[in-house]
């Protein structure tokens, strides 16, 4: 098993949390497809599909970082998993700046698509903010030779792409379909 | 670069190439016209989602090594939260 089985059934816990969340924005959706569809059309495309790619491409270095730590390349796992958190901090500025441009723009709670938005988005952004604390203490562990070991490093990338598999579905349900 | 690797990587440039085919469908995507709802858009784009979703779970949490539990847990997930969001789309 990749990482520690307390880890996966908090990880497990937490899909099926979102999906509850997915599943009433759906409900919601269907009772207001226009109004949904028109406030959809005034999300800015350019900044989802950069934060998407930001998200992916942080978990995909983690994930490298999974295979140098297990190669007992403990500096590159290092440097990997600090490339991962500032892709997280890269993504939750832009997000705060989405959501910025977003109120000053005029869309708040008080439309039903953005305080989905805003609630689903938050949620995940505070995900995010768990997992940078997360790839800290990976990292802190990986500086001292007397601690490190593979298991955590897992344990520590499984949460992270969590954060990435949620906002993939949040990107396709918010952004994309129609 | 070892193949687990080279595998992990694969997977990256296919899920990035996927995100940004999908922005294209996107309402926000055409704003000269008032956006139209698209079954046809809607069923493609969460087919894409399910596969981006299910690459992630599989190479990048590992779960196509992990005990089989796992990767029926994850798999029951993605059908009943893909399988309902197409339902509550439908009805």
């Amino acid at each position: 098993m990749p990482g520690d089985i307390n880890m996966w059934v908090m990880v497990l816990g937490d899909m099926i949390i979102f999906a509850g969340y997915f599943v009433i924005f759906m409900i919601y959706r269907s009772m207001n497809r226009q109004e949904f569809l028109l406030a959809q059309q005034h999300l800015n495309i350019a900044i989802g599909v950069t934060n998407t790619v930001i998200l992916l491409t942080s978990s995909w270095v983690v994930a490298l970082a999974v295979q140098a730590v297990r190669a007992g390349e403990f500096e590159k796992s290092t440097r990997l998993v600090l490339a991962g958190g500032a892709g997280g901090i890269a993504f939750m500025v832009l997000k705060g700046y989405e959501w910025a441009s977003k109120i000053a723009a005029g869309h708040t709670n008080s439309e039903m698509f953005y305080s989905f938005y805003y609630v689903i988005t938050g949620v995940h952004l505070l995900h995010v903010l768990i997992g940078l604390i997360v790839l800290g203490v990976v990292v802190r562990e990986l500086r001292n030779p007397a601690k490190r070991r593979p298991a955590m490093v897992e344990t520590g990338a499984t949460y992270w792409h969590m954060v990435d598999l949620l906002w993939v579905i949040i990107f396709a349900l918010f952004y994309v379909m129609r | 670069m070892n193949l687990q690797s080279r595998a992990i990587t694969w997977v990256w440039g296919l899920l990035v190439l996927i995100t940004i085919g999908t922005g294209w469908l996107a309402p926000a995507a055409h704003t000269n016209h008032l956006a139209q709802a698209s079954l046809p858009i809607t069923v493609l784009v969460l087919a894409l989602a399910l596969i981006k979703s299910r690459l992630i779970i599989r190479y990048f949490m590992e779960v196509r090594n992990a005990p089989r539990w796992l990767g029926l847990a994850t798999d029951g997930w993605l059908a009943a939260l893909f399988g309902a969001v197409l339902v509550i789309y439908l009805v």
